[in-house]
């Protein structure tokens, strides 16, 4: 769990949106130690693990985060911006930030002075949210239009074995796949895996299109966070933290897998819940399962709270859980004889 | 000064528990000056200038800050709250929280897939908002949270170029400014108090003045400055970087008109509040027995009430330089 906290932690210290690639990098740093590996599109990197059988499975989780884009300085050091993936605007008022312009800059974006706010703001423009950059006029020499604008918040711990941060969604993912290149490294394997870390799930699940298609894989399994349980969500909508990975059932999703994920969990002990959706998955899995002559793919998430906020929380055991399923599933094959 | 705020604004004390602001201060004043504490923590403190006042002058600052504190756990172990001193909502939102100074939580924030677009454009009822500080039942969070525990929104102090920005500029840039005018030599007496409760109706300032009595009062503040984009002109109040800011009026107070202008004519740089908002603890001093003289002196702060307040390191000096300058113009009686 130490070593799974400490990536965790790493990764989600870090950013990753555009051409902003710490994440990345350190992914990419982390998978040459274990893997064969590669640097493909822009954000995305590609490990290689080559195994007895040439089938190949793409293991996919993704390295961007929801961030912004600056559209607009102004003169007194003012950013407008443009959303990078689904963010709620209610969250955003006194919400810091870091500016990756020529240098890194903290800003926060501004919120409604007192007198001016009769409790009823909407919130539905994010060019109305402008960010304070501290800079005044200084703010044009550093920050450009185009620049990207990551949430300043590190990582914490909570109780027990949950932390919070931001960008869990989906350095989790990322964690599952490091560790896991970690645990084969070395070992023999039935199979040939791919570990991709993908580039802008959260602007449409493009990297993983372009990381499928290069891969051309046999079988897929995306690693994903999804809505852990709160005091404002239905239980049918959401999963609970602590219970498990969450193994994904859909249409748009390779039954077979689907099961045999929920056998070996329960084979083994391992902690699982099962996730329903009556239609895509709103994840990688959805383009990866499109690609090229079709590819046979599953879901495997992790219950997160808060998703898409600065204050996401996930639980160390689950991401653990996933691990430790995923690896029992690559050793057994896949669905290579299936 | 900057390092003297940043010590003062990482101690979290919400209305309720400014002890720990409290005895910073002692630390700080030990020595420069005769002090006490009253029944509601205030710190009431007596600076032996080279001469004897003509008017008996008090000077304040407020140690408490805006936070939360925790009001039920749920079966579930979630923590319930209410805001102590105003909040806006948003500014809860999605943000870190610490309890008790060491226990970290977030406040929680459905997922944005899974609100409709008519909700995401309001902001939900402040009731309805929780804090996650990864319990997984009422039983593991009571083991380390009482009801009645304090929190604060949790953001470091950051400085870039000549802005700090930091939680609780209100009012630790007053109780900065206070503490460095009782550690330099003054040339006349005053009272200095260092005053909780501010934040939930002016509480502390109150029984403080009685117990002072003063003829006239500074009140050392941090306003409200809306020189952000977006705002005009004439809705700004205040400009971060001009200089102190000095009230002729807000929502509790008309301030001595020539205690007001004897400053703005000091020729050290500073500025009017240019709008009739906000409210500190003049509205009780000025009040207190048979009326008081009283002047507001305030750093201009941007995003007040929330844990990234911005004010400007040049207004801490203004304050500091207007500040001595009003205790001697008081004090020698040139204002009568």
């Amino acid at each position: 769990m130490k070593e799974i906290k400490e990536l965790l932690f790493s990764l989600c210290e870090r950013d990753a949106v555009g051409n902003v690639s710490s994440a990345a990098d350190f992914a990419f740093e982390i998978l040459k130690k274990y893997t064969q590996a590669e640097k493909a599109d822009n954000l995305t990197v590609i490990g290689t693990l080559k195994g007895e059988s040439e089938y190949t499975l793409m293991l996919d989780a993704h390295i961007d985060e929801v961030a912004f884009v600056v559209t607009d300085v102004d003169d007194e050091g003012f950013l407008t911006v443009a959303k990078c993936g689904g963010i709620d605007l209610r969250t955003l008022p006194a919400k810091r930030v870091t500016v990756h312009g020529k240098e890194k800059v903290t800003g926060v974006f501004c919120s409604a002075p007192p007198h001016l706010s009769d409790g009823e703001t909407e919130y539905s423009d994010i060019s109305k949210l402008k960010i304070d950059t501290l800079l005044g006029g200084k703010a044009k020499e550093i920050i450009s239009v185009g620049d990207f604008v990551t949430s300043d918040t590190s990582p914490a711990s909570l109780l027990s074995d949950r932390v919070t941060s931001k960008a869990v969604d989906d350095r989790a993912g990322v964690v599952c796949l490091l560790e896991l290149a970690r645990r084969f490294s070395g070992k023999k394997l039935p199979i040939t895996v791919k570990f991709a870390v993908c580039d802008a799930e959260e602007l449409g699940t493009r990297g993983s299109k372009t990381a499928a298609f290069r891969i051309n894989p046999d079988e897929a399994i995306a690693i994903d966070v999804s809505f852990g349980d709160g005091p404002d969500i239905s239980k049918e909508e959401c999963g609970k933290l602590s219970e498990g990975a969450m193994i994904g059932y859909s249409p748009a999703l390779d039954g077979v897998i689907s099961k045999k994920l929920t056998n070996i969990a329960k084979e083994n002990g391992i902690p699982a819940q099962s996730e329903i959706m009556g239609a895509r998955t709103g994840t990688d899995a959805d383009v990866i399962s499109v690609t090229r002559q079709g590819v046979r793919t599953g879901l495997v998430s992790i219950p997160l709270r808060n998703m898409h906020t600065a204050a996401e929380v996930v639980d160390l055991k689950d991401i653990k859980a996933v691990c430790d399923l995923l690896e029992k599933y690559i050793l057994s094959g896949g669905v290579m004889n299936d | 000064m900057t390092e003297l705020l940043k010590s003062l604004c990482e101690l979290n004390a919400p209305s309720g528990s400014e002890a720990n602001v409290a005895e910073f201060i002692k630390t700080q004043i030990d020595g420069f000056c005769e002090y006490k504490t009253d029944n509601l923590g205030n710190i009431i403190a007596f600076k032996k200038g080279k001469n004897t006042s003509a008017k008996k002058l008090m000077v304040d600052a407020h140690m408490d800050e805006v936070g939360i504190i925790i009001t039920y756990i749920t079966a579930e172990g979630f923590l319930k709250f209410k805001t102590v001193g105003t909040i806006d909502t948003a500014s809860l939102m999605g943000k870190r929280v610490k309890i008790n100074s060491e226990i970290t939580g977030v406040v929680g924030s459905k997922a944005v897939h899974l609100i409709s677009a008519e909700e995401a454009k309001k902001c939900p009822e402040k009731e309805s908002l929780y804090i996650d500080i990864g319990a997984k039942s009422k039983a593991e969070a009571e083991e380390i949270i009482s009801l009645g525990d304090y929190g604060v929104i949790d953001e470091p102090f950051i400085v870039s170029g000549e802005k700090v920005m930091s939680k609780a500029i209100d009012d630790r840039i007053g109780c900065a400014i206070l503490i460095k005018l009782l550690q330099m030599t003054s040339e006349y007496d005053f009272y200095a108090t260092f005053t909780t409760g501010e934040e939930i109706g002016l509480r502390g300032a109150k029984t403080a003045a009685y117990s002072v009595n003063p003829d006239s009062a500074i009140i050392l503040e941090a306003t409200t400055a809306a020189d952000i984009a977006g705002v005009s002109k004439e809705n700004r109040v205040c400009v971060l970087g001009e200089g102190a800011a000095v009230s002729f009026m807000d929502r509790a107070t008309v301030y001595d008109r020539a205690y007001y202008n004897a400053a703005l004519n000091s020729g050290i740089k500073c500025q009017s509040k240019c709008a009739v908002t906000g409210g500190n603890n003049s509205g009780v001093v000025h009040l207190n027995r048979n009326g008081v003289r009283t002047l507001s002196i305030s750093v201009p702060c941007r995003y007040i009430h929330t844990a990234s307040c911005v004010a400007d390191k040049r207004d801490f000096e203004s304050a500091l330089t207007l500040s001595k300058y009003m205790i001697n113009k008081i004090c020698s009686g040139s204002l009568e």
